[in-house]
């Protein structure tokens, strides 16, 4: 299986480990990632200021994967909900995907809507499955507690993101659980992480953040696990600019699905480059690996069925 | 006039353009103020710099940026094998044209002793280094007019660049060339060369000089037998071939003297030489003197420029250098297109028209600012713009093929120009989020915020402001129409982590977000616009998701966010 890899701008720069971990999970199961150089920014950043300034990169971005005959998969929220939103809008829009199409044809490219937006959970848990996951694990990881947090623009609204339930969503908790580790029930699961406030409201952003970590913490988590490339970057960057500023805080530690996934696939750290998360340090990486141990039961059970 | 004045003319200019454009490096700058530190400073500061980095182990970096960022063009490389080609064959040709033939006398002669600029290999290779560099320019040529849809800006400049390089080649041909079918250059060679006995030798020769060497006779007849010729090659072989090899293996030269000849020999041979001599002498001369004023003066620059990237990466060092960096930077760019065809932001360029949203054109134009040149406020504001719209994805910096650290450039800049008061209403997009995340320029960022805020502030009236109490406005209509189906349960205002977020979040918001949907019921769109809350929405979209009469909240937020900012650029228009 072949997608285009629609990574955005902040994770080529800013979270290479995030592209890496989930292609090198997807390559595992035998899907190709394409990277495409010529994808442009997803249109996001100008969602404030003008809504065809913020549809149109999307629907080049469309045309160009539409041209290369390839579905796009998507890390990041806010490209996957600016993908699925204009793909959304130009349905009820002909007059706009024709003006947008005139535009394009300088470039010789076209937009038609063939080309899906899949996010990588659901490719990992649709098209791969858990039960794939799970036969192919290396180890697990017991007794490690997560606090993912599903990021808004991945949930919600539904009936642009397709998504999950958006209210009881379930992917993620059943990737997490076949690694053994657990995804806790957190009061800032659903929530916002504060960063589409980042750099306008800088106070609040960073509250809404607060109101997370202290979350996190509070219902016992080990580690958080951002699902949004925004997210990560509040949890793992802003964090740490916090906590250079109040001296002799405690950082919650960043564990992307993905690295964890990876670990339990027995795949090598330094390609799912965990260190390379700024807020997680070598001693709760040698925690982590130090639960890893060979999924013993499931086996047991697995042959046992067989028998039976 | 003489060649040799043309010369010192020439080279002159060029080196005093060479000093002027190395004072601005040292004397120049765009953020923090120039002021900061004296060119004396800044010259000790370039020179430490320099001297560490040449008696360290810095300068194995060196020697590995000269090879593979330099010589081999590594960067161009990596990205683009059509541009690199045509990089290289303009590159390799001109260099060694330049040194080979222009320079003959000073390098060819000394290093081979044997050097007649008419014997081959010298004849062939003019000839194979002048079509590799016709090749290159006419691949360039090809890319500038194809990439045009792609957004890549060609100038008058860069045209000028393509027809130097281009028209310092063709005229040495066609001179060549000329000179081949030149009648009178013929005869001066047998003069001062040839060992011919009595006229009927000098016939021999003639048709052996048509038949093989593209000589042109135009005012008599030459009888070309084959005798003759065979009788030509005979004296040809012991008078001329020693220091003249056969004109065909100047192989482009030969070709296009078939078809110049007959028109030299009509129009004057001799003279067609002389001219095409000063032709040819005037484009070389006048791309020696133009070269320093030019986006060609990237032969000094962009190595320099090249090698700093190599050794510091994206870092700044030594703050006195930072601005020497930005100076050099500002120098190597060749206008060559590569950052604003990959730019993440070029979409942007089809909906705001703003040449300066591409890094190709900001970077072009950055000059005037770090000169302190006085520029009128509406390009002040499309530039301001322009570089507040990047969503510093960095991939400008690092397709740069000149190795110019645009990242640094944009930024300083960036805040340069917000410091001059002007309000930028893209400070409210989520390009501000990286801004955020870097943490430079802290200070300057919350000012030029405020900036904005007051605009706001001026341009709408808020709810706690209002005298007179709220009346219904007739024919309000907003562009989504789900407002119209509240039923005023306030769910939206009571799971809003804002709103939970204030002790009084009435007073920190102006409106909650049920009163925002209110107002658009009774027409008040434009209280709604200057509502506080639009902008501290975090956008989670739970309370639209949670509406039980599904109003797109977070949707018309956006709405409004949008229909604000278009007021005010409007206000700023009119």
């Amino acid at each position: 299986m072949k997608f285009a890899f629609f990574q955005g701008c902040n994770i080529p720069v800013r979270i290479e480990q995030y592209a890496d971990s989930t292609e090198a999970v997807l390559q595992t199961f035998g899907i190709e990632l394409v990277r495409i150089p010529e994808f442009n920014c997803c249109g996001y950043p100008m969602r404030n200021v003008d809504e065809k300034a913020y549809i149109m990169p999307s629907v080049r971005n469309m045309a160009i994967a539409e041209k290369a005959g390839l579905d796009i998969v998507v890390i990041c929220n806010c490209c996957f909900a600016s993908l699925q939103k204009a793909r959304n809008v130009l349905a009820t829009d002909p007059a706009l995907q024709e003006e947008f199409n005139t535009l394009l044809a300088k470039e010789g490219l076209a937009y038609h809507g063939t080309t899906r937006i899949r996010h990588y959970l659901t490719v990992l848990h649709e098209d791969v499955g858990i039960e794939a996951i799970r036969n192919r694990l290396v180890n697990t990881c017991k007794g490690l507690k997560l606090s993912v947090i599903h990021g808004c623009h991945i949930l919600r609204p539904r009936e642009v993101t397709q998504f999950d339930d958006s209210f009881v969503p379930r992917i993620t908790d059943e990737i997490v659980g076949v690694t053994g580790a657990t995804s806790l029930d957190w009061r800032g699961r659903m929530e916002c992480c504060g960063a589409a406030l980042a750099g306008l409201n800088d106070e609040l952003s960073r509250r809404l953040l607060q109101e997370k970590i202290t979350g996190a913490r509070q219902a016992g988590a080990d580690c958080i696990t951002p699902i949004c490339s925004y997210c990560h970057l509040q949890f793992d960057t802003t964090q740490t600019n916090m906590a250079t500023e109040t001296p002799g805080t405690q950082v919650l530690p960043v564990l992307l699905l993905p690295q964890l996934l990876g670990l339990c696939l027995g795949l090598d750290e330094r390609r799912l480059g965990i260190a390379r998360n700024r807020t997680i340090a070598a001693s709760d990486i040698d925690h982590i690996k130090s639960l890893l141990g060979p999924p013993v039961e499931e086996k047991k059970k697995k042959v046992r069925q067989q028998a039976a | 006039m003489n060649f040799t004045v043309l010369l010192t003319v020439a080279v002159t200019v060029c080196l005093i353009g060479i000093a002027l454009r190395l004072y601005v490096w040292f004397s120049q700058g765009i953020h923090p103020p120039p002021a900061t530190s004296t060119l004396p400073q800044r010259l000790a500061a370039a020179a430490k710099a320099l001297g560490g980095a040449l008696f360290g182990p810095r300068l194995l970096t060196i020697l590995k940026s000269i090879f593979l960022d330099l010589l081999f063009q590594q960067r161009v490389f990596d990205k683009n094998t059509l541009r690199w080609l045509a990089h290289g064959l303009i590159f390799t040709g001109f260099l060694l044209l330049f040194f080979l033939h222009a320079l003959d006398s000073l390098i060819t002669e000394r290093l081979f002793s044997g050097y007649v600029s008419t014997l081959n290999p010298y004849l062939f290779l003019r000839n194979l280094f002048g079509v590799m560099v016709l090749a290159g320019v006419a691949i360039a040529v090809y890319r500038r007019i194809t990439l045009r849809p792609q957004r890549l800006k060609t100038y008058a400049g860069d045209w000028a660049a393509l027809v130097f390089v281009g028209g310092i080649i063709l005229s040495g041909m066609l001179l060549e060339g000329t000179k081949m079918s030149s009648y009178s250059t013929f005869q001066r060679m047998v003069e001062e060369y040839g060992d011919v006995a009595g006229d009927e030798e000098l016939q021999a020769l003639e048709a052996f000089w048509v038949k093989d060497n593209g000589l042109v006779v135009a005012h008599k007849q030459v009888a070309v037998t084959s005798a003759l010729v065979e009788q030509g090659r005979e004296i040809s072989g012991r008078s001329c071939i020693e220091c003249h090899a056969a004109n065909s293996s100047a192989f482009a030269s030969f070709t296009l003297a078939r078809i110049t000849g007959p028109i030299a020999a009509a129009i004057g041979d001799a003279g067609a030489v002389n001219f095409l001599w000063y032709l040819h002498i005037l484009f070389c001369l006048s791309f020696l003197a133009w070269l320093p004023f030019s986006k060609m003066f990237h032969i000094v620059s962009a190595p320099v420029s090249l090698i700093i990237t190599r050794i510091m990466g994206k870092e700044n060092g030594e703050p006195a250098n930072v601005l020497t960096r930005q100076m050099i930077g500002l120098s190597a760019c060749t206008h060559c297109g590569a950052c604003s065809l990959e730019c993440s932001s070029n979409m942007f360029f089809e909906s705001f028209h703003n040449d300066f949203i591409l890094p190709s054109e900001k970077v072009q134009f950055l000059k005037h600012i770090a000169a302190g040149k006085e520029l009128d406020p509406a390009t002040l504001k499309k530039l301001q713009q322009g570089l507040y719209i990047c969503t510093s994805c960095d991939r400008c910096t690092n397709i740069c093929p000149s190795g110019i650290n645009l990242k640094e450039l944009f930024v300083s800049s960036r805040y340069a120009l917000l410091d001059r008061g002007i309000p930028e209403t893209s400070m409210l997009s989520h390009f501000s989020f990286p801004l955020a995340l870097a943490q430079s320029y802290v200070g300057d960022h919350r000012k030029a915020l405020q900036v904005v805020e007051q605009l706001f502030r001026k341009s709408f009236t808020a709810l706690a402001d209002m005298v007179r109490p709220l009346t219904l406005e007739k024919g309000g209509t907003f562009s989504n129409p789900s407002y119209r189906s509240c039923y005023s349960c306030q769910r939206c205002t009571n799971i809003c982590p804002v709103v939970r977020s204030y002790d009084n979040p009435g007073e920190a918001l102006g409106m909650l977000p049920h009163q925002i949907i209110f107002s658009l019921g009774i027409g008040k769109v434009d209280l709604a616009m200057g509502a506080q809350m639009i902008w501290s929405c975090s956008t989670c979209y739970l309370c639209q998701e949670h509406c039980p009469n599904q109003v797109e909240l977070c949707d018309i937020f956006y709405r409004l966010k949008n229909a604000a900012i278009a007021k005010i650029e409007e206000g700023g228009r009119s």
